[in-house]
């Protein structure tokens, strides 16, 4: 949930609650008043009567206004309490209201407020029932309410609006540094940019993000530079054990034992040289250190690598075939050469006995199919560093290196399986 | 051959020296700067191994300084750093070749040979190596045998001159592999394949009534018999 949606809901629910609170004790305040002062009118009205009885000793005339009625009865004298009553007025309509006709009535009963006293005459106790109407007052009370509705319906509005231009600038800065966030790559020179900003805590965020990513960035070259020194000491002393190797192997006299001990130490030596060049070779790619590129004709390098390979894929038993199309990508000949050299050579190696390799170039795609294990590898552990099937003898890079040459050059590297096929396709970019 | 090696890593330089010692090879060491660039000014040498990190100088004004004055030995740069832009410098400078550490001797031998090879030819003209009966036509990569014309695979014809470079020595299967089919080419562990070009090899030389001068080495590789 966005933050404006959430702060919205909240203003939105807790402004709702607080106007209705309001619009409630308002109504009942205004109502209270406005019957105090019908009760007011009521008593000045029995006041008017009591006045007319003591002078002319009768009762008044039984009239009628608009929202007036007054009704006399004869009643014993004491049993009439006086009191103020909620009662119904009822009116009459016109000769002419067209409610007649609708509703098949001569009138409606409306609310009403009425005092009930009585006034004793000769002896003769009345009860006087004065009722008002009330629908006057009720109107008032709903404009003053409608009115108050409006406003707070208006205001809402208004909070609303303000508050999505308001918090969409103000959380700008925000949002920029996100942007950066989301481009950010550790092992690029683009450090985060300081954002232009008033607001303190953005300032703040901003500092923290910058700190953060350089300090991160240094540590990733120092942890890659370790890793990069640390891979060219090791050539010296691979070289050393190299060398004498060459040199004891000169001696002779070797019995089949012997001979077996060296085999081994000579191919020990080869995977770990060969580990080290594959991580030398990762380092540069990273740093773009190999990244001269020049116009390289895919069809001319495929099919020498190809040709290459000839006899280690023959010594397999295994049938190559393909169809090349005439190919040229702008990029650097020498990485090129390593990411086809190294998916032909996964495909021989990881391919049984007698098997097949399909190889397949044109000008949009390079598709490099072959059989082997019956289980598709795992899409996304392949490109892991040192994540290799248990029987591979590679040095578990091959792949690493592949996509990361891909990834410099734009070119996209996926795999799938169907069966019995592991493809391997390069999708090129649109050059012009 | 005369052949200088400065080499800062005495254990290499020792394996180095001890693996052309003999055969007609006089070799001579430096192990630091100072004593390199005494040597390269008062002694002319067919080839130079030059390590190019030392420890008091760098190598490559070793390099400058021979060139400066028109001293025309072979350089072959032997370098721990596989740096593209090391290997276009010292090639730009006048360096014959640029071999990255770690190398097998006999890879290191085989482009020595090539490098004193170029000298020569461009010296006296001729293109032509002869091992006993073997003639081989460097610039047409043509091999004879006597006066039979013998037909090879580009990979048998880079393998025989491997061989004929590493003559009396053994050379392993895993040398053989890197140099055929390149260093950065990790494929198996068993080298069969490399079986079959020795074994074509050896049946195309003897066809043409050449000598048999290839032979296994106790399975780890072969020795080319002079």
């Amino acid at each position: 949930m966005k933050l404006l949606a959430r702060y919205n809901r909240v203003t939105l629910v807790t402004t709702i609650i607080i106007m209705l609170l309001t619009g409630i004790a308002y109504y009942q305040a205004i109502s209270w008043i406005l019957t105090r002062q019908k009760d007011k009118d009521l008593a000045d009205e029995e006041t008017e009567i009591y006045e007319y009885v003591n002078i002319n000793q009768r009762l008044p005339d039984a009239f009628e206004n608009k929202h007036q009625q007054i009704i006399y009865t004869k009643a014993n004298p004491g049993s009439v309490k006086r009191v103020l009553i909620d009662t119904v007025y009822f009116k009459k309509w016109g000769k002419n209201n067209p409610k007649r006709q609708q509703f098949h009535a001569t009138g409606e009963y409306e609310s009403a407020r009425g005092l009930i006293t009585s006034v004793t005459i000769a002896n003769q106790t009345y009860k006087v029932a004065i009722i008002q109407s009330k629908v006057e007052t009720e109107d008032l009370i709903r404009i003053i309410f409608a009115i108050t509705i409006g406003v707070i319906l208006l205001l809402l509005i208004i909070l609303l609006v303000t508050n999505r231009l308001i918090l969409n600038r103000l959380w700008k800065p925000f949002y920029n540094i996100m942007q950066e966030l989301d481009l950010f790559n550790i092992a690029d020179k683009k450090v985060i940019p300081q954002i232009d900003t008033n607001i303190d805590e953005f300032k703040r965020l901003n500092a923290s993000v910058t700190n953060m990513s350089t300090k991160a960035k240094r540590d990733y070259q120092t942890l890659k530079a370790f890793t990069e020194n640390a891979a060219h000491e090791l050539n010296t002393p691979i070289a050393i054990i190299n060398s004498k190797l060459d040199l004891l192997i000169q001696t002779e006299n070797f019995d089949d034992w012997q001979s077996k001990l060296l085999t081994e130490l000579y191919s020990g030596v080869l995977r770990l040289n060969r580990l080290n060049q594959s991580l030398l070779l990762l380092v540069k790619i990273e740093n773009q250190l190999l990244d001269e590129r020049q116009q390289v004709d895919m069809y001319q390098l495929i099919e020498g690598l190809i040709i290459q390979f000839d006899d280690i894929y023959r010594d397999k038993g295994l049938k190559l075939t393909y169809k090349l199309e005439k190919k040229e990508i702008y990029a650097s000949r020498y990485l090129m050469e390593i990411l086809f050299s190294n998916l032909i050579i996964n495909a021989i190696r990881h391919n049984r006995d007698g098997g097949e390799i399909l190889i397949n170039l044109n000008t949009e795609n390079f598709i490099i199919q072959n059989t082997g294990n019956s289980e598709p590898l795992n899409n996304e552990k392949i490109y892991v560093r040192f994540h290799k099937s248990s029987n591979s003898e590679g040095s578990g890079l091959g792949l690493t290196i592949s996509q990361q040459i891909c990834e410099n050059f734009n070119l996209v590297l996926k795999y799938s399986f169907a069966t019995p096929y592991h493809t391997f396709t390069i999708n090129f970019p649109n050059q012009v | 051959m005369k052949i200088l090696i400065i080499e800062d890593e005495q254990s290499l330089r020792e394996s180095i020296e001890e693996y052309f010692k003999g055969t007609g090879n006089i070799c001579e060491t430096a192990a630091d700067y100072a004593t390199a660039l005494e040597k390269i000014n008062i002694y002319r040498y067919d080839c130079i191994l030059l390590d190019i990190t030392l420890p008091d100088g760098d190598g490559i004004s070793l390099l400058k300084n021979l060139k400066r004055n028109n001293y025309s030995d072979g350089v072959l740069i032997i370098s721990a750093k596989d740096s593209l832009d090391d290997r276009l410098e010292g090639l730009d400078l006048g360096a014959d070749d640029y071999l990255v550490k770690p190398f097998h001797l006999s890879e290191l031998r085989s482009r020595i040979a090539a490098v004193v090879r170029r000298k020569t030819f461009s010296g006296t003209g001729s293109n032509l190596l002869i091992v006993n009966e073997i003639t081989i036509d460097l610039i047409g990569k043509e091999v004879k045998i006597g006066e039979h014309d013998i037909k090879l695979t580009p990979k048998e014809y880079a393998l025989l001159l491997y061989f004929i470079a590493n003559k009396g020595k053994v050379v392993s299967k895993n040398a053989i592999a890197e140099h055929l089919w390149g260093d950065g080419v990790d494929i198996t562990d068993d080298f069969n394949f490399i079986y079959a070009h020795i074994k074509n090899i050896r049946k195309k030389l003897m066809e043409a009534n050449g000598k048999d001068y290839i032979r296994a080495a106790y399975g780890m590789g072969y020795k080319f018999i002079g």
